[in-house]
């Protein structure tokens, strides 16, 4: 009988020189101190010798274009690319110095992806997009220099209304974790994103944070307390920036009701960043 | 409509770099064709990511188009 060994959450871009250039010398800082944070949760992944890794993250309309947008998508094949952006900016430049190629669990994807459309998540699957920061920055963090795991990638769309909502998240994770349950492999899984940053998707509000909508849902986490965070509707998601959180969701259904540790939490303005892992044992 | 044909023009500012080159270059020529109120035209034309964020323009896309991303 198959397990989820590993559970964690974190922020997503993770490149100490974008945040010093946005933030300054605390910005680099900070991100540097959460990195450290998910490398030692990096190394407890490693030492559950997983047998794939599960990763839902969200796409910035780079995988996906506006021919269309999947709420919910499961990439399968046997391996997946990194982005390339050409003269990339912003967070796209962290992609760079990451490797091209990475392999994927196609048992384990397809059994979500079968079973899901089997039990009423239509779900859409993608043999050809890539992967952006939003995936490769945690994997790499985490992995460091030992081998990736076999991946299993989940796109949850965060940005482009109408989003799946709260609830719908963590039912898909609840179907992840009747998958796992009933397969031979052990799995981790990590969501990506957040936490709060660029309220209501304006540049005039790029800079901001809501630090006390952070906390409440830290302390939710860390109490197992479940039903608030799938109560959060897309308006405030959306007015307080917490878009991402979305994933976190996905991941917070596979692991119900488990607590969660805070490994960290750092107000920066320009977005607070955290490394959160679940009590999986 | 218009919020679609802001982003499909954001989205192919930043994917395809002989188009952005064009729009550089000529940007009035570029946009010639472009299904774009004239206030979206108008921000275009100007290049202000700012504007053309209010005015339905993703953020992820106008903080990351090479040379005009806004920061």
């Amino acid at each position: 009988m198959g397990k989820i060994v590993f559970a964690g959450a974190m922020s997503h871009v993770l490149d100490p020189d974008y945040y010093d250039a946005a933030c300054g010398p605390v910005g680099r800082r900070k991100v540097e101190d959460v990195m450290e944070a998910i490398r030692q949760m990096g190394a407890r992944l490693a030492a559950r010798s997983p047998d794939a890794l599960i990763v839902v993250a969200d796409d910035h309309l780079n995988a996906f274009s506006f021919n269309a947008v999947p709420a919910l998508c499961v990439r399968i094949g046997t391996t997946v690319s990194r982005m390339v952006q050409e003269d990339a900016e912003a967070f796209d430049k962290v992609l760079e110095d990451m490797p091209l190629t990475y392999p994927l669990h196609e048992a384990l994807a397809n059994q979500i992806l079968e079973q899901g459309l089997a039990s009423g998540f239509d779900l859409a699957l993608s043999w050809e997009a890539p992967l952006d920061h939003a995936f490769l920055s945690p994997v790499n963090t985490l992995c460091g220099a030992r081998p990736i795991p076999p991946l299993v990638p989940i796109w949850v769309n965060c940005f482009v209304a109408p989003q799946p909502t709260a609830r719908r998240c963590f039912d898909f994770g609840r179907h992840i974790a009747r998958v796992v349950a009933g397969s031979p492999w052990n799995v981790g899984i990590i969501a990506t994103g957040g936490l709060s940053h660029f309220p209501e998707l304006l540049v005039a509000r790029v800079g901001e944070s809501d630090t006390v909508f952070d906390r409440k849902i830290l302390h939710w986490l860390e109490h197992g307390e479940h039903e608030p965070l799938c109560r959060l509707s897309a308006d405030e998601l959306h007015k307080s920036g917490e878009h991402e959180f979305l994933n976190w969701m996905v991941l917070i259904g596979a692991l119900t009701p488990a607590r969660a540790d805070i490994r960290y939490f750092g107000e920066l303005g320009r977005i607070n960043l955290a490394a959160v892992e679940w009590r999986v044992e | 409509m218009s919020r679609y044909a802001v982003n499909s023009l954001l989205y192919r500012l930043k994917k395809d770099r002989e188009f952005r080159a064009r729009f550089s270059t000529d940007p009035r020529a570029v946009l010639a064709d472009a299904d774009l109120t004239e206030a979206e035209r108008a921000a275009f034309l100007a290049r202000d990511m700012r504007r053309i964020n209010e005015l339905g323009g993703y953020l992820h896309l106008v903080l990351s188009i090479p040379g005009l991303a806004v920061h």
